[in-house]
């Protein structure tokens, strides 16, 4: 018999998100959907939480295709905890709608895609997960069939995504044609012992950044971002700028930091320069903007250059730091967007002008908007402070050396660009609590307002008391370095 | 009376705190918020009081140290302490404060949010006077910034949303320099110390031996980043809009005690930290100071707004500030202190008569001022005591700090003392003028007196009590200057001067 601890949360994921159809079909009831959902998602987290405060050891199984260590988990976790808030909100926002079932059902499935990514250990299932977690995604984009910004959103995503997979199992036919290997361990040895560079190696790093670049919406790879994210349904901007999103990047660490970290030297600069043009042009153009989605939508390409940063510094450190910031990103990006979709129940538009006066209206809603724009803009104490320092610091660490003295500037341009997005979030702040507007009091969901407690209440104490979460991060750095 | 086994200073930052949870959850009339908020500012002064009379006075390093583990992996602390640097400083927050709050009893606008704020701003600021951790010290740095910028945008002139943005920006650009600084000093120290650390008395026991080159690089940005904050020339240009838009209160606190929180991140960061970097880009610091000293008195004649007036000769009276530092000395190190709490006290007298007068009169324009004394004789003896206090008249605090400065500057630097001294001349010109043409003189027509009456009993308290601590400090400076020498002695110790 094989031994399926190692997988129990995704299998759990598997049978709930199978399952829920059939829930549907005997109960007939939305509720029952959200809760059985819920109780999948929180189910799924325990064998996890069990890995991890056991101080497992990092366990490999399927042939070598999948592991679970301190890495994988740190991800399911938070791709759980995004699926978590989002089907909390989606409770009330897409009551009504048809299929139902369906929906959340994808929402289960595009995180069982994520979480296979976090375990993957070679280029295969890697691609497997990212398209399983991006077909759901597509689906769920285009859910409303009525509505046209959803539908063009959709289409738009489907061809955008399907282009960068095509160039990404290009790059990665090419990677197997060099090494001779899909596994990213020995794709890493393969390259550090080969002699000499092939010019190959260069096109399909190319290939990787143009692939996945689509997936993360770097700079110039981010076009479809905004408009994807301002025509899906909110709770579903709030999952793709979450986790879908942070999926991606969990193979940028793969490939670039296990696979091509011997021939660093090659793609650190080009990497480092497109980081720096990914926050600056995100939070140029987030300024300019007067739709709050679209706002928060460049917001998070920026967010994405400062994640990106992990892959020229390349250390430990960075990547304890680059995690971290995913973690707390998922929270701050998701719980803003679960907001607007908040207020979109109660017909509040989503131009920014429509938040004038908010704080009179909605305090609760203005004051967790306040916070998780704040912490976003990385002011202390919140949680997005703590980890902008923690990312921004390795970059700081690794200039101590000297021959690597340049990606100083990487912090430089960072702490550069939390400066000019300052004045994009502070705007709405102004708007809200400044600027009159309409005086009648809002009242939303509960259920919403939990989905959002859970944001806000995560950014404020993961500020205050960064260290489990710090430590989760240096864990998973740890692992992911060690075991490859 | 003994406090050793009581967290003083985490009380002094909690019970401002306490407070302003309490003024949001149960403001919901004015009058409570003003109250719980005069209450919650009020035991925070008790408190400083008590810390002043408790402190050891001439002992060497810190007291009333608090140190608890906050982030143990990355050596980040909630370690609290303060020196005879910051004791003046904690008490003159607290006052400023609690009279700020007590100024603004008649605030009707918003007054919840209004007196939770002030608390909020109160918590930082503290904070900021006591941290002995970088990571903490900026935490509370920044935390200033949220209740300045809402004070501000909030209650602010015509053009609050300007200057609220314009403020909250500048300031955090210059803070996002000091936090890479922070985490370059963090870094270059672990090596040497063996431990990961952010406690600032542990990094600067071995910050001397750092690279010559880093010390200075990192100086230099320290200084651009405590210098906006200060404001030295060029980096002033918020100042005077976010002066000229915040409301009464919020100028009392922001030049009272915000700008000093620049001057005070020089003094306990950048110069016992790097006193390579200090040294050599003393003659820089002396070249700001003279400039921001003559620059900010000669805009001052320019100007035809009261409170821009006042808030540009903040700016010549902080270059004093940075005069007294720019020495290195004994003397002017301490006489920075003391000019710094000096102005605390004096520029909250002007900005609250600046206020008194846009109350009562309805404009600020001096051309459209004149001959008030008769209507309002007590605000025409509160803005003659401030005025006369800032421009240096012997007998009042300003004058003591001022002279001790020049005196330093003089041993340090001679002659050149000949360029800063000459804005003496020119401040008492612009003081006197204003105070002539806005008090004095014949009353003129065109503005409407007929409700103007004199200051109500909630600004008469806070503007009698402070002009009684510029008399009684100017009569006796030794009680303020005994906290503050030893401590400087330290710090110019550190830097190698006399």
């Amino acid at each position: 018999m094989v031994d399926l601890s190692p997988v129990y949360s995704e299998i759990i994921i598997l049978l709930f998100a199978v399952g829920l159809p059939a829930v549907y079909y005997l109960t007939k009831s939305e509720k029952a959907l959200s809760i059985v959902s819920l109780v999948g998602i929180i189910a799924a987290m325990i064998p996890l939480l069990i890995f991890y405060i056991d101080g497992s050891q990092p366990v490999v199984f399927a042939g070598g295709l999948l592991r679970l260590d301190a890495f994988a988990v740190a991800f399911k976790l938070v791709f759980l905890a995004v699926a978590l808030y989002v089907t909390i909100a989606s409770i009330r926002y897409v009551k009504g709608e048809r299929h139902l079932a369906e929906y959340y059902s994808l929402i289960l499935l595009a995180t069982l895609g994520m979480m296979v990514v976090a375990s993957s250990l070679d280029l295969i299932t890697l691609f497997v997960g990212l398209e399983l977690a991006s077909l759901s995604s597509y689906a769920l984009v285009g859910f409303r069939k009525a509505d046209k910004r959803g539908i063009e959103a959709a289409t738009k995503y489907l061809i955008i995504g399907a282009l960068s997979s095509a160039i990404s199992l290009y790059g990665i036919s090419l990677i197997y044609g060099i090494t001779g290997s899909t596994v990213f361990a020995d794709i890493g040895t393969a390259i550090a012992t080969a002699s000499g560079m092939d010019p190959i190696i260069l096109l399909a790093i190319g290939l990787l950044i143009a692939g996945f670049g689509f997936k993360v919406a770097i700079v110039p790879f981010h076009m479809w971002a905004p408009d994807v994210y301002e025509g899906a349904p909110t709770t579903i901007t709030s999952l793709l700028a979450s986790s879908s999103k942070k999926m991606g990047f969990v193979a940028l660490f793969k490939i670039f930091l296990i696979g091509l970290i011997a021939i660093k030297a090659d793609w650190d600069v080009v990497v480092a320069v497109i980081a720096v043009l990914t926050m600056t042009i995100g939070n140029l153009v987030a300024i300019s903007q007067t739709n709050i989605k679209r706002m928060l939508a460049y917001s998070s390409i920026a967010q994405a250059g400062y994640i990106l940063i992990v892959l020229p510094i390349g250390t430990e450190y960075a990547l304890a730091g680059g995690i971290f910031h995913i973690i707390t990103h998922a929270f701050m990006k998701g719980g803003a967007f679960i907001i607007v979709a908040a207020l979109s129940t109660v017909a509040l538009g989503e131009s920014l002008a429509d938040y004038k006066g908010l704080g009179k209206r909605s305090p609760f809603l203005a004051f967790s908007m306040g916070v998780l724009l704040l912490s976003l803009a990385g002011i202390p104490p919140l949680s997005g402070f703590a980890s902008k320092f923690w990312l921004f610091s390795s970059a700081v660490d690794a200039a101590i050396a000297p021959e690597q003295s340049w990606v100083l500037w990487l912090a430089v341009f960072g702490v550069i660009n939390s400066a000019i997005s300052l004045y994009y979030y502070v705007r709405v702040i102004k708007y809200m609590y400044v600027e009159s507007g309409p005086e009648e009091p809002i009242r939303v969901p509960n259920s919403m307002i939990l989905a959002i407690a859970i944001t806000v209440v995560a950014t404020i104490v993961i500020g205050l008391f960064p260290s489990p979460i710090l430590e989760l991060c240096r864990e998973a750095a740890r692992a992911f370095f060690s075991g490859m | 009376m003994m406090l050793e086994n009581v967290p003083i200073l985490s009380l002094l930052i909690l019970i401002p705190l306490i407070g302003s949870i309490l003024v949001f959850a149960l403001g919901n009339t004015r009058k409570a918020a003003a109250s719980i908020a005069l209450v919650f500012s009020a035991i925070p002064l008790a408190l400083s009081i008590f810390l002043l009379l408790d402190f050891h006075i001439g002992a060497i390093g810190y007291q009333f140290i608090e140190k608890y583990t906050w982030i143990e992996s990355y050596g980040i602390a909630y370690h609290l302490g303060v020196d005879g640097i910051s004791v003046p400083m904690v008490f003159l927050t607290a006052l400023l404060c609690f009279l700020a709050i007590l100024f603004s009893w008649d605030v009707e606008h918003r007054t919840k949010e209004y007196m939770g704020l002030m608390l909020v701003l109160e918590v930082g600021v503290l904070g900021v006077f006591t941290a002995l951790d970088y990571f903490l010290f900026y935490v509370f740095w920044e935390v200033v910034l949220i209740p300045m910028y809402f004070l501000i945008a909030i209650w602010g002139g015509p053009r609050r949303a300007y200057a609220s943005i314009k403020f909250f920006i500048y300031t955090h650009v210059a803070s996002l320099a000091m936090l890479i600084t922070i985490m370059a000093l963090y870094f270059e120290a672990k090596p040497i110390l063996g431990y990961a650390t952010f406690s600032i008395v542990d990094i600067a026991s071995v910050s001397g031996n750092f690279n010559y080159l880093f010390q200075v690089g990192a100086f230099a940005a320290l200084f651009f980043a405590f210098g906006v904050k200060m404001p030295v020339v060029p980096f002033h240009t918020w100042l005077p809009d976010a002066h000229v838009e915040a409301p009464t209160a919020g100028s009392v606190l922001l030049a009272g005690l915000l700008l000093k929180m620049g001057s005070y991140g020089i003094i306990r960061i950048a110069l016992p930290t790097l006193p390579d970097g200090a040294n050599a880009l003393m003659p820089l610091m002396l070249a700001i100071a003279i400039l921001s000293i003559l620059y900010g008195s000669l805009v001052c004649l320019a100007q035809r707004d009261l409170k821009k007036m006042v808030a540009f000769s903040s700016i010549s009276h902080m270059g004093i500030v940075l005069l007294g530092i720019s020495t290195g000395s004994q003397l002017g190190i301490a006489a920075a202190v003391l000019q710094m709490f000096a102005h605390g006290l004096i520029t909250a007298v002007l900005f609250m008569m600046c206020g008194v007068v846009q109350h009562k009169v309805g404009t600020r324009e001096i051309p459209l001022l004149g001959g008030l004394a008769p209507k309002m004789p007590l605000a025409a003896t509160f803005m003659t005591i401030g005025f006369l206090a800032s421009l240096g008249l012997p007998g009042m605090i300003g004058f003591v700090a001022e002279f001790s400065v020049f005196i330093a500057t003089f041993d340090a630097y001679a002659w050149i003392l000949m360029l800063p001294i000459a804005s003496v001349a020119i401040t008492a010109g612009y003081y006197l003028w204003a105070l002539q043409r806005t008090m004095f003189g014949p009353l003129t027509e065109k503005i409407d007196t007929s409700h103007a009456h004199d200051v109500n009993w909630y600004e008469a308290v806070p503007l009698a009590i402070l002009a009684i601590l510029i008399v009684f400090f100017g009569m006796f400076p030794g009680v303020v200057m005994d906290y503050i020498t030893p401590s400087a002695n330290i710090i110019s110790a550190i830097l190698g001067v006399g």
